[in-house]
């Protein structure tokens, strides 16, 4: 019996862990010296990344289509939107051939290496306590995908792509059922799921991430029209040359 | 009942909190020589390099230029019969392969490519070029690899040298994404192989 509580609770201190603070953080940054000019800027806007789906009760992530293609569709649409109110000029992302859009595909290449520098931004720039020497210097935001991006298709007709990431992992029923069951029993918090999301801006002539917004508490609903607004809104939260401001918090229920 | 309880909460606490704090990162400042790897061999950088606080094993280090999953330069100070190259990752279902004090050069590569594996937990992973090499003085191999973690599409190309003195393994490895990162960083990864020196060659 005693071996079976220790048990559930090592179980359950593993479903907690995920509900640790989030430590001091930055949340972007803007590169020096850049200029985005309404109506001359012209910025080619990346198919994002999305992944939709949901949170297991042990915190796996179960890809949903359904959910993927809609939120697809309607932050491609709040983007396109948002930015176009602003005045900026909109350049689509060139289309990729059937067939031809494996991982050498140079458009698939840098779509896939901007997480990983947005990845290297957040963990050794962004997060204080782990910020390198080399990046603590003031003034300081130099990353970047590398000039090779210039003879990427399409990259002559635009000045910046913009390159955006959203995952959102939603509790399960059982995961929501634990979630209930920790704070009764014993008052520690889970999460329950996973709402993670950044935008950046990179200079199609030298490849420089000039701009990144990763703010970890990304809300909004993405399955729907309202919480698609709420999420481009923030992923677009003080955009370069822009009056774009992150939306305001719901109220406290 | 209660004294159960406590045992669980106190669990949870121990795991939630069981996350290791991590010296912080440090800066490497050129053309100044520095052990590595807790270990003798001694290296000089040609620029600046982020020595990372956190250890991928006991005897190993990692520097970067701009964190290590851009680009990272590994080194393995004298490791011995019987340990393995990184921590074990699930030692019941999937362990490491283990070092020999017998091993040759060109075994260096395949347990490099097994650990991996493992390690990365990627099928994806390929040898692309062995050739005999010197590090600090000592004769050894020098290797190229590339692969892509589970999680990502990005291709990593690597290229390490190494050689056993001693019964022991002194290994150093660069990798970065193909795309940019691993042609930026290699040059003064090299210059720093270059530049090792082992204890008693």
């Amino acid at each position: 019996m005693k071996r079976m509580m220790v048990a559930a609770g090592l179980a359950l201190a593993t479903l907690a862990v995920p509900a640790l603070p989030v430590a001091a953080q930055e949340v972007a940054r803007v590169r020096d010296g850049v200029t985005i000019t309404p109506g001359q800027t012209r910025i080619m806007i990346m198919q994002p990344n999305i992944k939709v789906g949901s949170m297991s009760t042990g915190g796996l992530f179960e890809p949903n289509a359904e959910w993927t293609a809609t939120a697809r569709k309607l932050i491609d649409a709040q983007v396109r939107q948002q930015l176009a109110g602003q005045g900026i000029t909109l350049v689509a992302q060139p289309e990729i051939a059937a067939g031809s859009d494996g991982p050498q595909n140079p458009v698939q290449q840098y779509r896939a290496l901007f997480p990983v520098v947005a990845k290297a931004v957040m963990e050794f720039q962004f997060f204080l306590g782990n910020r390198l020497p080399t990046k603590k210097r003031p003034g300081v935001f130099d990353y970047t995908l590398g000039s090779g991006i210039a003879s990427m298709p399409g990259a002559q007709d635009a000045d910046y792509a913009l390159f955006m990431f959203t995952e959102d992992a939603y509790g399960s029923a059982g995961r929501k059922a634990a979630q209930l069951l920790m704070a009764g029993l014993f008052g520690v918090a889970i999460a329950p799921g996973v709402h993670v999301g950044y935008a950046g801006l990179v200079d199609l002539k030298t490849g420089d991430l000039v701009w990144l917004n990763a703010d970890p508490e990304m809300g909004g609903d993405v399955r729907e029209t309202d919480g698609a607004v709420k999420r481009v809104g923030q992923l677009l939260a003080n955009f370069p040359g822009t009056k774009l401001t992150a939306p305001a918090p719901a109220p406290k229920k | 009942m209660k004294r159960h309880i406590l045992i669980a909460a106190a669990a949870a606490t121990l795991v939630a909190g069981a996350t290791p704090a991590a010296a912080a990162n440090r800066l490497i400042v050129p053309n100044v020589a520095v052990a590595v790897a807790k270990s003798p061999m001694m290296v000089q950088a040609d620029r600046e390099w982020n020595r990372l606080g956190a250890r991928p094993g006991p005897l190993a280090e990692t520097w970067t230029l701009d964190g290590d999953v851009l680009n990272r330069l590994d080194f393995y100070g004298g490791l011995l019969a019987g340990t393995t190259l990184f921590r074990e990752v699930d030692r019941r279902n999937r362990p490491l392969p283990k070092l020999r004090a017998d091993m040759l050069p060109t075994d260096i590569p395949t347990l490099f490519e097994q650990s991996y594996r493992i390690a990365q937990n990627t099928s994806l992973f390929t040898i692309d070029s062995v050739a005999p090499a010197t590090l600090g003085g000592a004769n050894g191999v020098r290797f190229t690899y590339s692969f892509v973690r589970q999680d990502e599409d990005v291709t990593r190309k690597g290229e390490a040298v190494a050689a056993m003195v001693g019964g022991k393994l002194w290994l150093i490895s660069f990798e970065a994404p193909a795309l940019h990162y691993f042609d930026a960083g290699i040059a003064s990864a090299r210059t720093i192989i270059a530049s090792a020196k082992l204890p008693g060659k």
